[in-house]
């Protein structure tokens, strides 16, 4: 693939939690890692899927006439044999209702960066400006690295979310175009790390301090935040998140002003029905969220080991208690008009 | 965490004082009050007199079957006044203004409430139309006769096309006269006016009209006596020192306001609201949008002044208090009736902040004062606030404003947003050719009324809600050649009319070959709409300008007494009649479906199409799927969708400048405001091409299609300022463009979760300044509430897209399975976002 089109999963609009102030957060195809609590399985696979969102569905099977694979049948709603499909997107075109859905568009490097600066308004006033995401940011490395620019060449300020498994040299060439780098630290562990996401995470810990050291002579990027994804049963331990602060503190000894904040994400659970649509069984699907003390206990945990405690931050739900589950149903009242 | 049960979470009242909390008490207890504000009927004792002027509730369709009932209850429930000699050889004006001041000071009780600041207490009244038989005689013939007015109303209502109607207040009198100049003033004014006129003059409808506006003005005088006269003797019986002591300071207020001028702050809001209420006594209507304007500068002096000499800052809060008390009392009008179609209809808007002469913000300590008001007092519905926003708005206020949307979870105001309003103000001075009235030099004194309809202040009447036209009718008459798509049944008679060709010929779409084709055809009917629409408005304006003068508001209004003219026959300074177009999304939406399914996609033909319309789309389930989800809309930032929006827009507003009212001379301007009609007319107009069935909901004013705005709400804000003309040079206003001078309603749901910290407020914040920049004249704030998803989870069709966002992630709520949905709920309900 030539370096002006990339395959885009999603794009949102005013989001905030990808950084700082309003963002437009640009969703990339396709990622390295395969984490067993990964909240967009859609994006892992690099190429163009497709997914049927049966509650959209009105049964007209205009998708099953049209597919050109025969990929698709009608059982107890839409199959998808995905081994037949090949993510034209065919039926798609032709669903009336949009239960047929293109996971992975193909956005050229001009109109990318056309959309994402309708916000351009609200970034200013905010702070904020476009995140890439994934799926793994630097996995289109050179496409978004033309994103990047584009946005940085218009003034906008721009955030790369990354897991850390790539080249050096890929960061290199994307680096001097962000000025904030989301990094994940989610597992200290070797073996765990490699349990948990399927790839060993020397290189992440080699990346960071790749980043930090890049910082110290270059103008681009200015800040870098570690995020943690807490997982019940899996990274959410005292003695990870003890040895992650611990890192962090020799981090700060390469580059002390560098990370400017550590997110501990809580584990979600929105995304069950994700799994469901891809045909694939999720091991966390009746993993409970933390309680409110878990969090908090975590918090406390990461704020006495690392050596800057301003810098950790929490986000994400909790469990609901067992008393706050009965609420009465309100009664019907008019519309506001 | 302490537990939080639902009920506690909705907003309580705070911080009021034991006579605070027992007047909003008592006002809550409604119709199991002792006293209350409901009307009350007087009549000159002519057997043919009457009271219910039915043409300022043609704008309101559920009154249309209630109106004989209201014009026979009131004539029959009606006290009678006796009335001079020579009463009948007056003039109309005169006998109007005598009689309804005879009303107010003499013949309507005069009660102070417990614990009450603030006097005057009763001011709805229906009153006599004071006319001579022969007048009357004329009068029921143009209203009432087989082509009067009431019978083209509601053919143009049963036939799809909205209303129009003659309607009382949306205006902001001059009350910074009242406090300035007092009534005395103003009386001299008027006085001043006379004495220029010839004797013949003097004799003639000029003469006439100012003796009315005199007789008018000395009207609080004497109502203010009367009160002061209650206040005395209550402090004559009152054994507690304190109240006393107050009665007695409210006596000397009512011996000064509002005939003199005010010094105080407490003599400022007690002349204001004798002054208000008044109004509302004059055009026989509880608070149509009857508005204050920017209180928190114009009483800002009296503030200070006080303040300065030791008036306790929440004994200033109070007074307010007291006066928020009464702005309510207006609802009483028809307590025991209690129709929501009627009572929700009330709006006296009070302006707080925004810009000022220099382009910076306004905002004081008296707009703080007021917000605190706002925040101890509500719930409540009057008066209701709209504050200023602009791109220099500072910091304490917008973290005031957000405090108070997270703690009501949704707005108690609404938010104006000052460049592109003041665009608006500029591009109707430029239409008009009063330029020498709006200008940039004092553009900055808008202020809306209403709803959030922007109108000068003080000489301006802009009929901001007489003209409800349903653009999508426009689109029926295109698509069937001019006819209506259905016969019209009479569901009273059960008489069905046949179908007749009410509009121009514009050809069978069936043998258009493009799009541009069909865009003419439209074109040619919305034209035939908007003067449909203007010549039914003349009917019930003429008759208004003919019968139903209101001199008691025209001494409050600039214009009228240097024209010795009634504001009713145009007189004020600025005289515009505002064309408020519904079903502005289902319109653009529409075209865009017929657009790319019949032209560009070919999906089906024009013929298909028609038929899946006058089948309601019943069998053609496919065809409106994809008229739903598949075809264009606006609202979300598509910059081809919004252009199609922009086009609309241009047509129906440039048609709209080329009107004119001919008996009183009001030129037409347009604005997008729908109140209920898209809730009610939804049931009127057929089945649209974009997929909506006959009885779902129309769009809202400026919103987008429920459902449609599924980019967020920056694409939602940003395609209502590219339609309201965007931003370029030198534009009408510092680069923006604004189509619509009246303003556009516009409302947007939040998920709760960009409220729920410190950090998250900060974005919130910034999300409005940045709507300052991109979007719209006005913006509703809503949260999106357990009971929306509740409703989603039984009817999941209907919410297709619904986005919640639980920490930033983000679920199509319908597709996340019952249980999830149930944790949303309850998430939601203990804001747990």
């Amino acid at each position: 693939m030539d370096h002006k089109t990339g395959i885009v999963l999603e794009i949102q609009r005013m989001s905030t939690e990808d950084g700082p102030g309003i963002r437009t957060t640009v969703f990339m195809k396709g990622c390295p890692l395969r984490c067993v609590w990964c909240h967009n399985p859609e994006s892992i696979n690099p190429k163009p899927q497709v997914q049927w969102i049966g509650v959209r569905c009105i049964g007209c099977k205009a998708c099953v006439a049209a597919c050109p694979n025969g990929a698709l049948s009608f059982d107890n709603g839409i199959q998808i044999n995905r081994d037949i499909c090949k993510g034209c997107g065919t039926c798609t075109e032709v669903c009336p209702s949009t239960a047929m859905e293109l996971l992975g568009k193909k956005w050229d490097v001009d109109a990318l960066v056309k959309e994402l600066l309708k916000d351009a308004a609200y970034f200013s006033t905010s702070g904020g400006g476009v995140t890439i995401s994934g799926g793994e940011s630097t996995f289109q490395a050179h496409f978004v690295k033309n994103v990047l620019s584009a946005l940085k060449f218009n003034g906008i300020h721009t955030a790369l979310d990354t897991c850390g498994i790539c080249n050096k040299s890929t960061l290199a060439m994307l680096l001097p175009h962000v000025d904030l780098v989301l990094y994940d630290l989610k597992e200290a562990d070797l073996q765990k790390h490699i349990e948990f996401t399927g790839k060993s995470n020397l290189i992440v810990r080699e990346n960071i301090k790749f980043i930090l050291s890049f910082m110290k002579d270059h103008i681009f990027p200015r800040e870098v935040w570690i995020r943690t994804p807490l997982i019940p049963g899996k990274t959410a331990r005292d003695e990870n998140i003890v040895a992650i602060a611990h890192f962090i503190n020799e981090l700060l000894t390469i580059n002390p002003r560098a990370i400017t904040r550590w997110d501990l994400c809580a584990f979600n659970n929105l995304c069950r029905d994700k799994y469901t649509r891809l045909g694939i069984r999720w091991e966390l699907a009746d993993t409970p969220l933390l309680t409110k003390e878990e969090l908090e206990h975590f918090e406390a945990i990461a704020k006495a080991t690392v050596k800057n405690s301003s810098i950790v931050k929490t986000s994400g739900s909790t469990r609901m208690e067992e008393t706050e589950e009965h609420i009465p149903e309100p009664k019907k009242t008019s519309g506001c008009f | 965490m302490s537990q939080i049960s639902p009920q506690q979470k909705l907003k309580q009242p705070g911080n009021l004082s034991p006579r605070i909390q027992w007047l909003r008490d008592y006002y809550f207890k409604g119709a199991e009050r002792k006293w209350n504000n409901e009307y009350t009927c007087f009549t000159t004792g002519s057997p043919w007199d009457a009271q219910f002027n039915e043409m300022s509730f043609y704008i309101v369709p559920e009154t249309y079957m209630l109106m004989q009932t209201m014009y026979q209850s009131y004539r029959m429930a009606a006290h009678t006044v006796a009335v001079p000699q020579d009463f009948y050889s007056w003039s109309i004006p005169e006998r109007r203004a005598w009689f309804n001041k005879e009303v107010m000071v003499n013949y309507l009780p005069h009660e102070i409430l417990p614990g009450d600041l603030i006097a005057g207490a009763r001011f709805n009244i229906q009153t006599s139309f004071c006319l001579t038989k022969k007048e009357m005689k004329k009068r029921t013939k143009l209203v009432m006769g087989k082509n009067g007015a009431r019978a083209k109303m509601k053919w143009f209502h049963d036939h799809g096309f909205g209303n129009a109607g003659a309607t009382s207040g949306h205006l902001i009198p001059d009350y910074e006269k009242v406090l300035k100049a007092g009534f005395k003033g103003i009386y001299k004014d008027i006085e001043a006016y006379y004495n220029e006129l010839s004797p013949k003059e003097k004799k003639g409808k000029k003469g006439a009209q100012l003796r009315a506006m005199m007789t008018a003005a000395t009207m609080p005088r004497d109502l203010a006596l009367k009160y002061a006269e209650v206040c005395k003797q209550l402090s004559k019986e009152e054994t507690n020192a304190e109240r006393k002591e107050e009665l007695l300071q409210m006596a000397a207020n009512l011996e000064k306001v509002p005939w003199e001028p005010a010094t105080t702050f407490w003599e400022a809001v007690q002349a204001l609201w004798l002054a208000h209420m008044l109004v509302m006594s004059d055009e026989n209507y509880p608070g149509p949008g009857v508005s204050f304007g920017r209180v928190d500068q114009y009483l800002y002096p009296y503030w200070q002044y006080s303040l300065s000499r030791g008036m306790d800052r929440e004994f200033g809060k109070e007074i307010l208090k007291c006066f928020f008390i009464h702005c309510n009392t207006a609802y009483d009008a028809m307590i025991r009736t209690g129709n929501q179609g009627i009572t929700s209809g009330f709006g006296q808007l009070i302006t707080l902040a925004g810009v000022g002469k220099d382009g910076n913000d306004m905002s004081n300590d008296l707009t703080f004062a007021f917000l605190e008001v706002i925040d101890e007092m509500s719930p409540i519905l009057e008066p209701k606030p709209n504050i200023r926003l602009h791109q220099k708005s500072p910091d304490a206020l917008l973290d005031k404003v957000v405090d108070m949307i997270a703690s009501c979870q949704g707005a108690p105001f609404l938010l104006n947003f000052d460049e592109r309003s003041m665009a608006g103000m500029l591009r109707e001075a430029r239409k008009a050719g009063i330029e020498h009235l709006i200008h940039e030099n004092n553009v900055y004194d808008y202020a809306p009324v209403g709803c959030l309809e922007n109108t000068m202040v003080g000489n301006d009447r802009s009929g901001t809600v007489d003209n409800n036209l349903n653009l999508a009718k426009a689109v029926e008459l295109a698509i069937n050649n001019g006819r209506d798509f259905f016969p019209f049944t009479d569901p009273v008679t059960g008489k069905t009319e046949p179908i007749k060709q009410i509009g121009p010929k514009t050809g069978d779409p069936r043998t258009f070959t493009s799009f541009e084709q069909f865009w003419k055809a439209y074109e040619i009917q919305t034209k035939f709409i908007i003067k449909k629409i203007v010549e039914l408005y003349e009917e019930s304006e003429r008759i208004r300008a003919q019968f139903h003068p209101t001199p008691y508001l025209s001494c409050l209004v600039k214009g009228c007494a240097e024209k010795g003219v009634d504001i009713t026959q145009g007189a004020a300074e600025i005289s515009f009649t505002t064309l408020e177009a519904v079903t502005y999304a289902t319109t653009v939406d529409s075209l865009l479906a017929i657009k790319y399914m019949v032209y560009d996609k070919k999906i089906c033909s024009m013929d298909e199409l028609i038929k899946a319309l006058k089948a309601n789309w019943e069998g053609y389930e496919y065809l409106q799927t994809v008229a739903k989800n598949r075809a264009p809309k606006y609202g979300r930032d598509d910059d081809e969708a919004d252009s199609m929006g922009l086009k609309v827009m241009e047509l129906w507003t440039e048609e709209t400048w080329k009107y004119k009212t001919k008996s009183t001379v009001r030129q037409f301007r347009p604005g997008m405001l729908s109140w209920n009609y898209w809730v009610g007319d939804g049931y009127i107009l057929p089945a649209t091409p974009d997929g909506r069935k006959k009885g779902q909901f129309l769009s809202n004013a400026i919103c987008p299609v429920n459902g449609a705005d599924i980019k967020g709400p920056t694409a939602n804000a940003n395609s209502v300022g590219k339609v309201l003309g965007g931003k370029h040079n030198p534009g009408d206003f510092g680069g923006y463009v604004n189509l619509l001078p009246n303003g556009a309603s516009h409302t947007i749901t939040f998920n709760p979760s960009i409220l729920k910290d410190p950090e998250h407020r900060e974005k919130f914040k910034a999300f409005l300044r940045g709507y300052a920049i991109n979007g719209g004249t006005a913006l509703q704030i809503n949260m999106l509430d357990p009971e929306m998803l509740r409703d989603a989870q039984k009817h999941p069709q209907d919410y297709r897209h619904l986005l919640v966002r639980v920490t930033g992630y983000n679920a199509y709520f319908v597709s996340i399975g019952k249980e999830l949905q149930d944790e949303v709920i309850a998430r939601l309900s203990h804001s747990r976002f």
